[in-house]
């Protein structure tokens, strides 16, 4: 059976279409044809797949053929049962006739004939020529087609229809579109069950000698091909795919050795998409094909089935997959094929795939299958790079691929291609192996920049050199240790191409210009890699015969292009897919091509975007590999921003990443730049490097309005101290966000050493609220920088590249605004008046240092600091205070826990400096301060002995006080308080009559209160009288003197009584002498109290010293009330009760009750002066208030003085008072004696306005 | 022979990387383990496409090239391991069983109280017990 298969291949190119036989009995097929032929393809046909499910196929393709035509006649019936695929699917058998006999005697034994054979499907179509105006004729061919269905349809089935010529009814065409798919259908069901059935048995023999793999192939292929066919390509893929099985496993059975294939010219060049590219014929191998071309073979077909069915999304993953396995298959007969004869072809396949699939690609996939094919592309591109490389490499372009991870992973562990033997320099190549030598010398191996030294990443598996040597046949054992030391000498490594050590070189190029060229290249000597590289070049010219693969390997040149468009094409698939990371990595190889060419602004974009990936993910390995060259280029660009940047993130990379020497190189870059002009100064960020926290421990508190200094830890990444011109540092109010930010600065320059540094900033005077640690922001050089990141007390950990979290512990609290300190007078009790006396002041910081705090003292009026004397200063212990207060006593006691602290302290310009010991702790001034009060003390009648007198003395006797405390760090805390200090005289003195006697005298009862919290004592008191009054028994005024000293306890009293009488000799006394209107009581006295408790003797005087105080009271003495000259009555109201706005008089009797001439005021005549004194607001006098009434000096006589007013105001008022202000109130008897009240009701309400006009 | 074994943190980040080539190449496995996270984000991101279910850690094969080929394990912290292989013909079950050996090793690591989760692994007895692992792994020796 196989040699049908020439035969059979001939006839798959031939038939694509189904066949449909036209049996044209009556020569109807000319005026048929077009008809019929319009029908295809069929719009829409109801198939049976395999699995005998229904299946729509649409524009189903057909083709009518004659039976009498050459194609249908000339078959052999074995070729027809062979290739019944290609056989017709239906027969349509075409008739006419009008007569009914003949169609009884002739047409119907004809058409029996015709469709006995059962094999056949078959259908029958009347074709009636009659006109429809035809009466007769068209009654004819209904007679004869009803007679064709009675003989010709059966129950099951309807095999007939008819066709009018004149006049087609639509509902033929159904009917026949839909007879000549059930004739399809049936026969494809027959036809694919014959097959399956064939194949089955096929099948069953597989493990028999006599299996044939061609046979089951040529009929597996067949049903194939007829469901292809019958467009059920879903079926045709899955035969092929069976089929493939089925090769593998035949393949793979071991036993016979057959060819592989691969050897033929072209073979290097895939023929995934060309399923012809060779006849099958010519890869039969025995009873099979050989491997490769039939396995690319039935991949063709494959990938033509997936194309129809409009899955090109399946064609690249097959591909792939397809590529990557038989790429392994070919590694498998490697030894077999021409050199490197499976790069080359990888190559192809991977273009060929990725070059038909991009073309019929819709891009209406659904995204998941858009990403997929993309990523698909990319693998493919990837891998064909791959190869390319590999290529480049073995012919020496190696020295100009980048090192990197991506190349290296890729190259580095792919093996050598491992020919039987390696390919031999060709002869008279010694050119070309100049040429490459020189290649190899001129390339410089690329610096890297900053000086970086790193051990190169390896593109090769194993040494070229030694593999090439190793696999050359003629090299013997001992050849081997030759090589290695030979290799040694080299000082070539791995990468032993790359650097020749200079003498090596020499004797080289000696050898080569020596005349004994080919002597030189003698079989037992090693190949140099110059010469593997042009001995790989020259096997690859012969292998290679795609001329844009050659061109591409010819010069480095186009190398390169070709390795930038494959890359191009890997990265841009990878960045359409999922792999992102795979197109980055790539986007890095291209920018190292673009930056050896100096397309350094392409370069720089593409590093960014890879130094962006490994730097956001942290993989800085890989960073520390790649951000050189973009910062280099930067350097190039002249892009200072980004270059610093670069700089900066080089810096910041983890320790093990650069050696020390390198990361001085970056901080010198940075310094040069930053001290160099730059035309735009650019702000850097440099949190990954410098980063900052405040210290550890609790924050640093601040009361309001306090500047203060913040420690604040910086910790760098440089690895050389830094100098930075200027730091600062901004806080967040973390209550008060809409605050804004504040700064502090430090103002002078730092130089931060590497690692930890303590850097203190000022803070000034912030609001209250606590505080966070911002932005660090400060100078170097002309460079801004900026540093967000906050260390956690250690140094920045680098590959915790996530934790930007901002730190929530504060750094600074400033307190809310509240009593720093507190001044309050030490004594509550009076001090003495006109004395000097100690001031004591309690100065009580609250939780707040008062060092080098100032207290300026103003006095008020009426009260001086004495300068001349110096201030004490003591400590107030307030544990003390409780003691005594326990004791019921409210000494403030001293204590002398400070024996060496200054005591005393000196006013200047009304200020006071407090001492360093003081600043803390609460403490007591003591000023002595002198109050004047120019009054004299008066002494209080017992009769009117209200306090109001007293009260009125107090207060006379305060005085205030200004104080104003300067603290804080800065003095800028200020406190004031004005302290009211009260002052009083020692005592006050009421007076009294204690008796009057019948002689005349009068014992004068002074009654002494002590006003202090002190013991007074007295130990003296005399009394000047006032004229009018002496002294009984003419003595000096003074008591008993062994009364004396009087003791008085404080808040007590004592009582002095004094023996007086009236003088009546006084009046005779000369009129011009100076008369003394008061009495004076004299009182010498001493005090004994303590400061802190209140009065106390003088600061003037010294302690225990035996000085005695003198006192002085003025006391009225008043003649005897019983003695008036005048009296004044007010006469009742007339009426019982006033109201308002009621007109009523007030009247006062005035009568005299003594003559005249006892007054010794009264100045003339027979008249006296008088004034009413009235409430404005109450009263509204009507007429004069003042005047002269008359009255006669003679004694009973009497006046009447009467004043019109009303009360303006209703309720218990006052009434007006008439004064005589001529007369001395000693010598006024009033009645009623005190001030009284008057009821005064509201007015009457008057009716009248009230009455409705 | 196992190339290189990693442990790379939920944020892709790399927590340990060990190369057992002995050749100073480690820079190329960093690409390699690299490159390999594209694969297991498009499996978690794309459960449907992904022949294994992620109900299971072991990822499977990420990515098999001509020349090595990396498999993948997926913690439920979405840690990943990762180990590249040189060797073509492993078999699952001993690259499974490997992997319960590295992730328990890397459990015990992490559980070490002075280590900073999310940071690099650098302790010496887990690289220690790695590279036993490492050592200890040849195909067919867990079943």
């Amino acid at each position: 059976m196989a040699n049908y298969l020439a035969q059979f291949q001939a006839i798959k190119n031939t038939s694509d279409r189904l066949v449909v036989a036209v049996e044209d009995v009556s020569d109807l097929w000319p005026s048929v044809k077009e008809g019929l032929e319009k029908r295809l393809p069929l719009k829409k046909a109801s198939l049976n797949n395999k699995t005998r499910n229904p299946v729509y196929v649409e524009n189903l393709q057909a083709e009518f053929i004659l039976t009498t035509d050459s194609r249908l006649r000339s078959r052999f019936p074995q070729e027809q049962y062979l290739f019944w695929f290609r056989e017709p699917y239906a027969t349509i058998v075409l008739v006419s006739c009008e007569d009914l006999d003949e169609f009884k005697t002739i047409l119907k034994p004809r058409l029996k004939l015709i469709v006995q054979n059962e094999e056949r499907e078959w259908f029958i179509v009347f074709v009636s020529k009659a006109h429809p105006n035809n009466d007769q004729a068209t009654k004819n061919a209904k007679k004869v087609y009803a007679r064709l269905e009675v003989d010709f349809n059966t129950r099951k089935r309807e095999r007939c229809c008819k066709l009018d010529l004149n006049g087609v009814d639509a509902s033929f065409w159904e009917d026949f579109d839909f007879k000549i798919v059930e004739s399809i259908r049936n026969t494809l069901d027959r036809r694919a069950q014959f097959y399956e059935e064939e194949i089955r048995k096929m099948s069953e023999q597989r493990l028999m000698p006599v299996w044939n793999f061609c046979n089951f192939f040529i009929l597996k292929e067949s049903l194939a091909f007829m469901f292809e066919m019958a467009h059920l390509h879903e079926d045709s893929l899955r035969e092929y795919d069976e089929l493939e099985l089925c090769y593998i496993e035949t393949v793979s059975t071991p036993g016979k050795q057959r060819d592989f294939g691969g050897l033929e010219h072209g073979d290097d060049q895939a023929a995934l998409l060309k399923p012809g590219f060779k006849p099958l014929s010519q890869i039969v191998q025995d009873d099979s094909f050989r491997e490769f071309e039939f396995r690319q073979y039935l991949f063709a077909r494959q990938v033509k089935l997936l194309f129809r069915l409009g899955r090109p999304l399946e064609v690249v993953m097959r591909g792939y997959s397809f590529i990557i396995s038989f790429s392994k298959t070919l590694a498998l007969h490697e030894n077999t094929l021409p050199f490197c004869l499976r790069e080359v072809w990888v190559i192809s396949a991977c273009l060929a795939i990725i070059s038909s699939t991009s073309s019929t690609y819709d891009g209406l996939a659904a995204p998941d299958n858009e990403k997929e094919f993309y990523r698909l592309h990319g693998d493919l591109y990837s891998l064909c790079r791959i190869k390319f490389m590999r290529l480049a490499y073995l012919i020496g372009y190696g020295v100009e691929i980048e090192k990197s991870p991506v190349n290296s992973a890729s190259l580095s562990m792919l093996p050598w291609p491992k020919p039987s033997i390696w390919p031999a320099v060709p002869e008279d190549a010694s050119a070309k192996v100049l040429a490459k030598e020189k290649l190899i010398l001129q390339a410089n191996p690329r610096m890297k920049h900053f000086n970086i030294q790193r051990k190169q990443l390896p593109l090769e598996p194993s040494s070229l050199l030694r593999e090439a040597n190793r696999r050359r046949a003629s090299l013997s054992v001992g050849n081997l240790s030759e090589l290695i030391d030979y290799r040694q000498i080299d000082g070539s490594g791995i990468d032993g191409h790359q650097k020749f050590s200079p003498s090596t070189t020499n004797s080289m190029s000696r050898t080569y210009s020596g005349p004994n060229l080919e002597s030189s290249l003698s079989l037992d000597r090693p190949m140099r890699i110059s010469e593997v590289h042009v001995a790989a070049e020259h096997a690859l010219e012969n292998t290679v015969t795609d001329p844009d693969l050659l061109k591409s390997l010819s010069s480095l040149e186009e190398f390169e292009q070709k390795y930038m468009e494959l890359t191009k094409g890997a990265a841009d698939n990878y960045h359409h897919s999922w792999w992102k990371r795979h197109g980055v990595a790539l986007d890095g190889e291209i920018a190292a091509l673009c930056f050896k060419h100096g397309n350094y602004d392409l370069a720089a974009k593409s590093y960014e975007k890879v130094c962006a990936l490994y730097a956001g993910e942290g993989w800085q390995d890989l960073l520390a590999e790649v951000l050189p060259n973009l910062a280099e280029c930067q350097k190039i660009l002249n892009d200072q921003a980004g270059y610093l940047s670069s700089c900066v993130r080089l810096l910041s990379l983890e320790d093990g990443l650069f050696l020390a020497k390198e990361r001085q190189a970056f901080q010198l870059e940075v310094v040069r730049l930053a001290h160099s002009e730059m035309k735009h100064p650019v702000p850097l960020d440099v949190s990954s490097l410098i980063t900052f926290s405040g210290n550890p421990g609790p924050p640093l508190q601040l009361c309001d309005g306090d500047p203060g200094t913040l420690p604040v830890t910086v910790w760098s990444g440089f690895p050389d101290d830094i100098t930075l011109e200027s730091l600062s540092l901004t806080l967040t109010n973390t209550l008060n966000t809409d605050e804004g930010v504040k700064t502090i600065k430090s103002s002078d320059a730092h130089i931060l050493k590497p690692g930890r540094n303590v850097i203190k900033l000022d803070v000034p005077p912030q609001k209250p609220g606590s505080y966070v640690l911002g932005v660090l922001t400060g100078q170097i050089g002309n460079l801004r920088f900026r540093s967000h990141n906050f260390s956690k007390g250690g140094p920045q950990d680098n590959d915790d590249f996530m934790s930007y979290e901002k730190p929530t512990r504060p750094v600074l609290k400033v307190l809310k605004p509240r009593t720093l300190v507190d001044i309050s007078a030490a004594v509550s009790s009076a001090l003495l008046m006109n004395e000097l006396q100690w001031l004591g002041l309690i100065v009580k910081p609250i939780d707040y240092s008062l060092k080098g705090s100032l207290l300026s003292i103003d006095t008020g009026p009426g009260l001086m600091i004495d300068e001349s004397h110096t201030i004490d200063i003591n400590e107030y212990a307030k544990t003390m205070e409780d003691k005594v207060h326990a004791h019921d006593s409210n000494t403030i006691t001293e204590n002398n826990t400070h024996p060496l602290e200054p005591k005393q302290l000196y006013i200047e310009n009304g200020k006071i400096a407090l001492p360093d010991w003081a600043s803390d702790t609460s403490t007591t001034l003591w000023f002595p301060v002198h109050a004047i009060d120019d009054r004299m003390a008066r002494a209080a009648s017992a009769v009117s002995c209200a306090d109001s007198p007293h009260r009125q003395n107090m207060v006379d006797g305060m005085r205030t006080i200004a104080l104003k405390l300067e603290f804080g760090a800065f003095r800028n805390q200020i406190f004031e308080r004005t302290i009211a200090v009260h002052f009083t005289d020692p005592f006050y003195v009421t007076t009294r009559v204690a008796n009057k006697c019948n002689d005349g005298t009068l014992l004068l009862q002074a009654t002494i209160h002590s006003q202090v919290k002190a013991t007074l004592c007295l130990y003296d008191a005399w009394l000047d009288l006032q004229a009018g009054f002496v002294h009984v028994r003419k003595e000096n005024g003074r008591p008993v003197s062994s009364f004396f000293p009087l003791v008085i306890s404080p808040s007590s009293t004592a009582g002095i009584l004094f023996s007086i009488c009236i003088d009546n000799m006084a009046i005779a006394a000369d009129q011009n002498e100076v008369v003394q209107a008061e009495s004076i009581l004299n009182v010498m006295y001493g005090i004994s109290g303590d400061r802190s408790n209140g009065a106390h003797s003088p600061t003037s005087l010294k302690l225990g010293s035996s000085d005695k105080l003198f006192f002085k009271v003025a006391i009225a003495l008043q003649r005897p009330i019983l003695d008036p000259c005048i009296a004044v009555g007010f006469v009742p109201f007339s009426s019982n009760c006033l109201r308002v706005g009621q007109l009523i008089n007030m009247k006062w009797r005035v009568e005299r009750l003594k003559d005249l001439e006892a007054s010794p005021s009264s100045s003339c005549k027979d008249e006296v002066l008088y004034e009413v004194d009235a409430n404005p607001e109450i009263w509204m006098i009507a007429g004069r208030t003042m005047g002269h009434a008359l009255l006669s000096n003679a004694r009973g006589s009497r006046t009447e003085i009467t004043v019109t007013c009303m009360p303006l105001v209703s309720g218990h008022v006052r009434p007006p008072q008439l004064g005589l202000p001529a007369m001395d109130d000693a010598n006024i008897s009033c009645n009623p004696p005190g001030p009284h009240l008057v009821c005064v009701l509201p007015p009457t309400l008057s009716s009248s306005y009230c009455i409705p006009a | 022979m196992i190339a290189c074994v990693a442990v790379v943190g939920h944020q892709n980040n790399p927590l340990y990387l060990q190369s057992f080539t002995g050749a100073d190449d480690a820079l190329k496995l960093h690409h390699i383990v690299h490159c390999s996270l594209d694969v297991i984000d498009e499996r978690v991101n794309n459960p449907k496409r992904s022949v294994i279910t992620l109900n299971e850690s072991y990822l499977g094969l990420l990515y098999p090239t001509e020349s090595y080929k990396v498999y993948g394990y997926l913690s439920n912290t979405k840690v990943k391991f990762l180990v590249v292989t040189t060797d073509l013909d492993v078999k699952d079950t001993d690259i499974r069983s490997f992997f319960r050996r590295f992730h328990a090793a890397y459990v015990d690591a992490v559980s070490n109280p002075f280590h900073v989760p999310g940071k690099k692994i650098i302790s010496r007895i887990f690289a220690a017990r790695v590279s036993g692992i490492v050592k200890a792994f040849a195909p067919g020796t867990y079943g």
